[in-house]
């Protein structure tokens, strides 16, 4: 699958002032809309949209600032403005009851509109919600050990690892459990994606994601831990950036879970181990 | 009046199992609600509350970790937390139709809140809204030592109880942002009270993280009031001296939408020492009628 192939799957939808790629798929009454980690893009489940939609109708946008939606040039898109546009896509979609789905990046975005619906500010319906290898853990002390790697790290890192195609494909990579798992032209149609229209500038905002994240410490897993949804956890293991302890911290602490544990696998679990990883989600 | 018989004239709503503290006068159909400024809390409107009231149907709470609403550890007190804190309770009160009145501190809630609006997340009609000394603009404030102290999340903590940023620096930091020749020794007492009472001091520099907010909001904010479809009117003052000129003229330049006036408060009215004349610049209540 190529990005273009990709692209004619999806739509661009407008909403507000911007253009939001989305892909829809599927005619289920159940739908499951997913919301993806930073820096990567809808792309990331090409694979396994072909087995999901056969069970429920699958909604995955790009990100503003990420893959073939609208990118900002010199302005941060928060993540309350994530979550704002989302809402307003789906609304416009005609969405009303939703599993949701996020990894990475995208766990914000859900606790945040998680938040909004405990605090009656949304109307939309929420039947679940499928968390699987975010990085930030529950326990606040854990996170503040964290946050010194990731400001200094994790940032680094990332603004190395889009500084050139070479890295991005390595520190992609890195993620993996098995190397072999994903090939090179995959990594270039990432990168393609990551850097058209000139996405490489989201990057540069990246500090300002981790201090929201610090803003919002209590706000958001508090919100996880009110809320009466049933939360599932689903976990590659080996991830090296959202290592198993996460998953362990968080099932501990919220009520209404469940792990699903994905041997063998690591941060891009639906990449490297597709069928898997959709057993978690279909098998409930 | 003194911050006792303030408290007599309010009542509390449990907001998200917190209590806060709201004031709720007039029988206008029309309604205000009031976003009070840093560090103070909804006293501050008590000279103007029996004018405006025969006006409006008045809503000030005190937010959050000020005043007689509660200061829970729990709790980073975000911009963003307690503009969920406004909406919930005027979501409790049935409100369907207000404008926002919104001091320093209280013009960040206020742009979170207008933010929302642009994205149709709150079926609330808003009238109009004021900004009233909306310092913006943070390459042109210089935080003094203690508030760069106080803002660092592991420091502030120690400093705000260790050292005397207490009644002393309370009322020099009021003092500095008053007239000082028509100030009298106003309620500085009663002000440091609240700030006293259920723990504040504790939640003193918690509060203050507000300050990097403002830079990590910095494009949402501003984007909100460019695409206001709602009527603002931004009050600003040549020598405030948190909020100085700058900032204005900065933003001014900034924002071409036609929906924002600006008013200068060339005569430095303010709400403590000349209320009925701040009154007069902020509403018109003579010359027209308030929309």
């Amino acid at each position: 699958m190529t990005s273009k192939e990709w692209k004619s799957q999806g739509l661009m939808i407008p909403i507000f002032d911007k253009k939001i790629f989305t892909i829809d798929a599927g005619d289920s009454k159940d739908c499951l809309v997913i919301l993806h980690g930073y820096a990567t893009s809808s792309f990331d489940y090409y694979k396994v949209l072909p087995e999901l939609s056969k069970h429920y109708r699958v909604i995955i946008h790009d990100l503003i600032g990420f893959g073939l939606s609208d990118k900002l040039e010199n302005q941060y898109f928060t993540i309350m403005d994530q979550v704002e546009y989302t809402l307003e896509l789906w609304k416009i979609m005609g969405l009303e009851k939703v599993t949701i789905l996020a990894h990475d990046y995208g766990d914000a975005i859900a606790k945040e509109i998680i938040s909004r619906k405990n605090a009656g500010f949304i109307n939309l319906d929420i039947k679940k919600l499928i968390l699987f290898n975010v990085t930030v853990p529950i326990n606040f002390n854990e996170f503040v050990d964290i946050q010194n790697i990731l400001t200094n790290d994790v940032s680094k890192k990332m603004s190395a690892m889009m500084a050139s195609i070479a890295i991005f494909k390595k520190n992609i990579k890195e993620m993996f459990f098995d190397k072999t798992k994903i090939t090179d032209e995959e990594l270039t149609e990432m990168w393609y994606l990551f850097e058209c229209n000139n996405g490489r500038d989201t990057i540069n905002f990246i500090s300002n994601y981790i201090s929201e994240r610090k803003i919002f410490w209590f706000k958001w897993n508090k919100a996880l831990e009110e809320s009466k949804l049933k939360i599932h956890l689903i976990w590659g293991k080996q991830d090296p950036l959202a290592t198993e302890n996460i998953a362990e911290s968080l099932s501990e602490v919220l009520t209404n879970n469940k792990v699903c544990w994905i041997e063998n696998s690591g941060h891009f679990p639906m990449l490297e181990t597709p069928k898997e990883w959709t057993d978690c989600i279909i098998i409930e | 009046m003194t911050a006792e018989n303030w408290k007599d004239k309010g009542k509390f709503y449990s907001i998200a199992n917190k209590e806060i503290f709201v004031i709720d006068e007039g029988n206008s159909t029309q309604t205000i609600v009031i976003l009070h400024g840093y560090p103070t809390t909804s006293y501050d409107y008590y000279r103007i509350l029996p004018i405006l009231s025969k006006h409006y149907r008045v809503i000030i709470h005190d937010h959050i970790g000020f005043g007689f609403s509660d200061k829970p550890d729990s709790l980073t007190y975000s911009l963003i937390e307690q503009a969920d804190f406004a909406l919930q309770l005027w979501n409790q009160l049935k409100l369907k139709e207000v404008s926002i009145l919104a001091h320093d501190y209280g013009t960040a809630v206020a742009k979170e809140i207008l933010s929302r609006k642009n994205h149709n997340l709150i079926p609330i009609k808003i009238n109009k809204i004021f900004l009233c000394n909306s310092s913006m603009r943070l390459e042109h404030l210089h935080l003094r030592y203690m508030d760069k102290l106080l803002k660092d999340r592991k420091l502030g903590k120690f400093v705000a109880r260790l050292t005397s940023y207490s009644y002393k620096k309370i009322k020099q930091k009021i003092k500095n942002n008053l007239n000082p020749q028509t100030h009298d020794n106003y309620d500085i007492n009663k002000v440091w009270n609240e700030l006293e009472s259920t723990d504040g001091k504790k939640e003193i520099h918690l509060l203050s993280s507000f300050i990097n907010e403002r830079y990590t909001f910095w494009h949402r904010w501003t984007n909100a009031l460019k695409n206001a479809e709602i009527p603002i009117k931004i009050f600003w003052e040549k020598s405030d001296p948190v909020g100085i000129k700058e900032i204005a003229i900065v933003m001014a330049s900034e924002s071409q939408n036609e929906n924002i006036e600006w008013i200068e408060n060339s005569r430095h009215y303010s709400l403590v020492e000349n209320p009925t004349n701040w009154l007069e610049l902020v509403f018109n209540f003579n010359k027209s009628r308030p929309s």
